[in-house]
Order: structure tokens, then sequence, then C-alpha cells
């Protein structure tokens, strides 16, 4: 990579200003920057690409130059109309807002009687609820078909959301504990002394102070039930009650070869979660690598 | 509501309390409240533990019961003892499911662990602003959907105007351009470039923030002893980093066995079977895509108990390696 170093200087690693000075650093780090810059170009490459051909008018696909000559917007009213995307839009807006808030409710009070309160076979029903958080959703599709069919839940949004609230808050929960267990116990002492009831303690002291945990949550909640495939395909079968995920996916059979239609039709569908990327980010890489560090 | 409980069960815990370590000066005041935490705890937990009892606990045992019978989802079902999984022992397509489906989850969880951690050691190396941006790009596939990176990569790879063939033409290699997703021996290397497109920035965020806690001083201490990056990152880097690389590995094992979403909307599991993983396989069986068979759910659900146990066993492998690294 950069070669040996053999000056004895003692630099941290990761202390760039002091480092430029060094004669053989700043070729090593350029060359190492080059690589990088080349693995970001192709790691963009097909979203920007997506983008690209989504621009294009439909006739320049099939023999047009990579950058498109002209830029046309068409493609997009086109894929609203035809797709119905308003409606699934609003359908997966409303099915990840509510199983976000679900998760929520459930995850904060779970998460808090974990770190906070003392009570028998805590640790017993901590492992049980943690132990299939692994399990994977095409394990489970068979036999959550079936009993949503004996609920009456089969082909509704709230059976869906019933699945996505119960299946996703053992993790949210877990990651609520880890984020109460770094508040002080004093503050839930304190709270009791002065005569507050255990609610009012988790209401009122303890969840105002929760916020960056919630974030977490939140944002890998989101994200996790925006994306959502398998279940939202298989237990809705109404056209109406899908959210985008699914018609996405059907849209690549109706018009395979529309392709700025297509292409228009999955930008528009990442269009929210960039956003949110964009606005949140710390947020959301602190979500997801948390997520995939602490089990 | 836990205020209420408490006041109706308070003299109850006063039984209980000596039990308990005995940090606090006993006191009836500190029985009470200690009743009001118990039932509290208590109360905090029913709607996570109902919900998983209903919908996660419950279709567990569901599906291994399941897989004993051969039901079809009509009728009643009868119990065949362990036919199905003799029968998925017998299944060409079945036996060729499960090398497929360990093939993708070990070359997925190879590619996917070590390209991100040399990339996490590039990333730290070069200037902290170039390192943002970096970081920022390369973890923006995780967040598209495997839907929409599906599709996206399907037209990307399209036999005849896909980018990738296009491509080839004009850099002159014209010779290597094919249908990538429905040759038999392309089919599963190319899903394997989507999935390591998709599973880059985020392995590579994590192992660069097990590289920020690493002991800087160690590397110091390398360098006055003329220790060159190379080695540093083999006698240093790695050593430092190995809880963090068993969480990935067995990330990527496990995400590797339950894979679906990606195959199942790139090819369907085609072309025929070449890659079809478990999950795809028992999707078929018992939600039949295609040919309008019978729902074979007791066969099916053997397909779910085995990606179960590998996903156990991937756990298993996790936890194991974590407690002798932590040693």
């Amino acid at each position: 990579m950069s070669g040996t170093l053999t000056t004895p200087q003692t630099t941290p690693r990761a202390a760039p200003p002091g480092a430029r000075r060094r004669r053989r650093m700043p070729l090593g780090k350029s060359f190492v920057a080059f690589i990088l810059v080349a693995i970001c170009a192709l790691t963009i490459f097909p979203l920007v690409w997506l983008i690209l051909t989504s621009l294009r008018e439909q006739n320049t696909i099939f023999n047009g130059p990579v950058l498109p000559k002209q830029i046309t917007f068409q493609a997009y009213p086109r894929a609203w109309t035809a797709t119905n995307f308003g409606l699934h839009f609003a359908n997966s807006v409303w099915i990840t807002t509510v199983t976000v808030l679900g998760v929520l409710v459930f995850s904060t009070l779970a998460g808090y009687s974990f770190a906070k309160l003392r009570f028998p076979f805590k640790n017993l029903i901590y492992v049980i609820l943690l132990s299939t958080l692994m399990m994977p959703a095409t394990a489970l599709i068979i036999p959550l078909y079936l009993e949503l069919k004996k609920l009456g839940l089969l082909n509704s949004q709230a059976g869906l959301i019933l699945l996505y609230v119960s299946g996703s808050a053992p993790f949210a929960m877990f990651l609520m504990r880890a984020f109460f267990e770094t508040l002080p116990d004093e503050l839930v002492q304190a709270a009791r002394i002065d005569g507050a009831g255990e609610f009012t303690i988790f209401w009122r002291v303890i969840l105002p102070l929760a916020r960056p945990g919630i974030a977490v949550v939140v944002i890998f909640q989101f994200l996790a039930t925006w994306n959502e495939f398998l279940y939202a395909n298989t237990i809705l079968q109404n056209t109406g009650a899908l959210p985008l995920q699914p018609v996405l996916y059907s849209l690549m059979g109706q018009y395979q070869t529309d392709w700025p239609m297509l292409t228009a039709g999955l930008t528009m569908s990442i269009v929210p979660v960039i956003l949110v990327y964009v606005w949140m980010q710390r947020q959301f890489v602190a979500g997801l690598t948390l997520g995939a560090v602490k089990n | 509501m836990a205020t209420k409980n408490s006041l109706a069960k308070s003299s109850r815990v006063d039984r209980v309390r000596p039990a308990r370590r005995g940090r606090r000066r006993a006191g009836s005041s500190w029985g009470r409240l200690y009743g009001a935490e118990r039932i509290a705890g208590y109360t905090f937990l029913v709607p996570t533990v109902v919900f998983f009892a209903i919908f996660v606990g419950w279709p567990i045992l569901y599906a291994i019961g399941l897989s004993f019978t051969n039901w079809n989802g009509f009728g009643p079902a009868s119990f065949t003892g362990s036919a199905s999984y003799v029968r998925m022992f017998n299944d060409p397509v079945a036996r060729r499911a499960f090398v497929v489906t360990i093939l993708f989850a070990l070359s997925t969880t190879v590619l996917q662990t070590v390209i991100p951690l040399v990339a996490a050691v590039l990333v730290n190396f070069v200037w902290k602003a170039l390192s943002v941006v970096v970081r920022t790009i390369l973890f923006i596939p995780a967040i598209v959907s495997f839907v929409v990176s599906g599709v996206l990569w399907k037209l990307i790879y399209d036999p005849n105007i896909g980018t990738l063939n296009q491509a080839l033409h004009t850099i002159g290699l014209g010779q290597f351009a094919q249908p990538w997703l429905s040759n038999p021996s392309t089919v599963l290397p190319s899903i394997l470039v989507v999935s390591l497109w998709g599973a880059f920035g985020l392995n590579m965020l994590i192992f660069f923030a097990g590289i920020q806690g690493v002991d800087p001083t160690l590397y110091e201490v390398a360098q006055v002893d003329g220790a060159s990056r190379v080695q540093q990152f083999f006698y240093i880097t790695i050593p430092g980093l190995r809880i963090i690389t068993a969480i990935v590995i067995a990330l990527n094992l496990m995400n590797g066995f339950k894979v679906f979403d990606i195959i199942f909307v790139m090819t369907g599991g085609g072309p025929s079977h070449a890659s079809d993983v478990f999950g795809t396989y028992l999707y078929t069986l018992a939600f039949g895509s295609t040919s309008g068979s019978i729902p074979q759910l007791g066969y099916a659900s053997a397909f779910s108990v085995v990606v179960m146990v590998l996903c156990g066993l991937a756990v298993l492998f996790q936890v194991t390696l974590a407690r002798r690294a932590n040693r």
C-alpha cells in the first residue's frame, strides 16, 4: 500500500494534518484515495444509471449513448398514473408509520423494564425474546399465513402491521434496553423517593431522556418496514392495499420494455429513503451499525 | 395502570423482598415500592411478550409441527412422521437448493467480510474529509430495498440491451457478453455481485467503527519498531477486530442462509432451479408461483425448519466465537 514507514516519528494513525508533512505519506494516501474514489464510482454507478435511464426518451433506451442527449421527465407522470403510485405510496407511509409507532411503544416499555426494573425470571424472558432475533422471515411465512387466515386477518393491512410489530419489537427492545442502561439508576430511585408511580417515572422521567435511542429505533424500523417485501407480497392480495415494494416487483413483469417508466417508478420509491438518509445520516448509520454489532 | 396495580398487590410483596439481595434497608415503604416495581416490570412486558408468543413463538412450533404432516392447505392434515425430510433428501431440486444455499452463504460471507475489512482500513487511512464522503457514498446501497436493487441490476444484466453487455461490446470484450441471469453458470456469481453491492457499505462501516476502537498506541509502538503497514494490518488491526469480525461473519452467514428477496426478484430461482435456494424453493412449494399446483405446506415447512436450524447454527457460531475472543 504505502510502503514501509522508516521514520520513527510517533504520529497517531488517525491524525492526518501532521502526517501530511511526512515525505512518503502523500503518495501513499493519494494512491489509496484514488482506489477509494474508484470504488465509490462503481458503487454509485447503478443508481446514477437508474436516474439517467428514467430521464431518457423511450426510443433512445436501446441504442442511445450512456449520457442521454435530451433529458425528459415524461416518464415520471406516466409511471405515477399507470402504477397508481400515489395510492401505494400512501399505503407504504401508513403501514410504516403505524409499525414504527407500535414498535416504539412496545420496545420502550419492554426495554425500560429490562434495563431498570427488577423482577423474577427477568433474564429468562429476555433470553427467550432474543433467541429468535435472527429467525428468517421465510421460515415463518407459511405458519403466519395460515394463522392470519384463521384469524381473518389475511389480506388486511392490520394483519401485516401486526406481523411487523411483533416480529420487530424484540430487536428494538434490545436496542432500547442498551440505551436505557446508559442512564443512571439514581434517576429512577430519586423519582421513586419523590413518590412517583412506576408508569409516571417511565413516562415523565426516562422517556424524555431517551430521544437519541428512540431516533435510532425509528430510523432502523422505518427502513426495515419501508423495504419489506416478502410478507407484504404474501399477506396482501388486494391490489389497492399493497405498499410500494410488491407493486414495484409486479411492475417488472408488466412494463418489461418501458425502461424509463420502470426506472422512474423505482427512483420515486427510493426518494423518501434517500431524503431521510441525507437528513439524519448520523443516526441512520448509528442505527444500522449498532443494530448489527450489538447482537 | 402500574400505580393502580401496585396498590392492589403491595401487601403480598413483603414476603418476597427479604429473599432478594440485602443492599437496601428493610422497610415497609421500600417493600411497597419493590412490589410496584415488580408489577410494573411485568406489565411493561405484556405487549411485547403477548405479540411475540402469538406471531413468533407459536408459528415456530406450528412450522415444526406442519413439517411432520403432508398437509396441502385443505381438509385434515395427516401425520406422516419424517416423510417430508426423507422426501427432501431424495428430491434432486431440494438437494441442489441445499448446495446452492450453502454455497451462496459461504461465498457471500467470504466476499462480504474480506473486502469490507480491507476497505475499512483504507478508508481509515485517507484524509478525514475524503473518508466522510466515501463512507456516505458506500453506505447508500444499504438503504435501497432488495426489490429496487434486484430490478435495477436485472436491467443492467439484461442480455440484449443491458448496460453490462453494452459496455463489454464498447470496450471490445464483446465475446464475454452473455445472458448473465439465464446462463446457469453465471447466474450465481451475478447475484453475488448484487449481494456484495448491497452489503459492502454496512459491513465496511461496522469494521470502520471497530478500527476506531483499536488502541492507537499499538500502531505507534509498531511504527517505532519499524513494522510496515501490511504487518500492522495483520498483527494489530486483524487481532484487534476479532470480535467484530466474528459478528460480521455470523451476520453474513445468517443473511446468506435466509436469502430470499434478491433471488426471488432477479431470477425466481431459475434458470431451471440453478439459483434456487431454500427460501425461494419453499416459497414456490407453498405458494406455487407458476404451475398453479397444490400448495405443499407440509413439505415446504420441512425447509422452514432446516433454514431455522442453519440460522441457529450461525448464531451459536457467533456466540462461541465471541465468547472465546473475549477471554
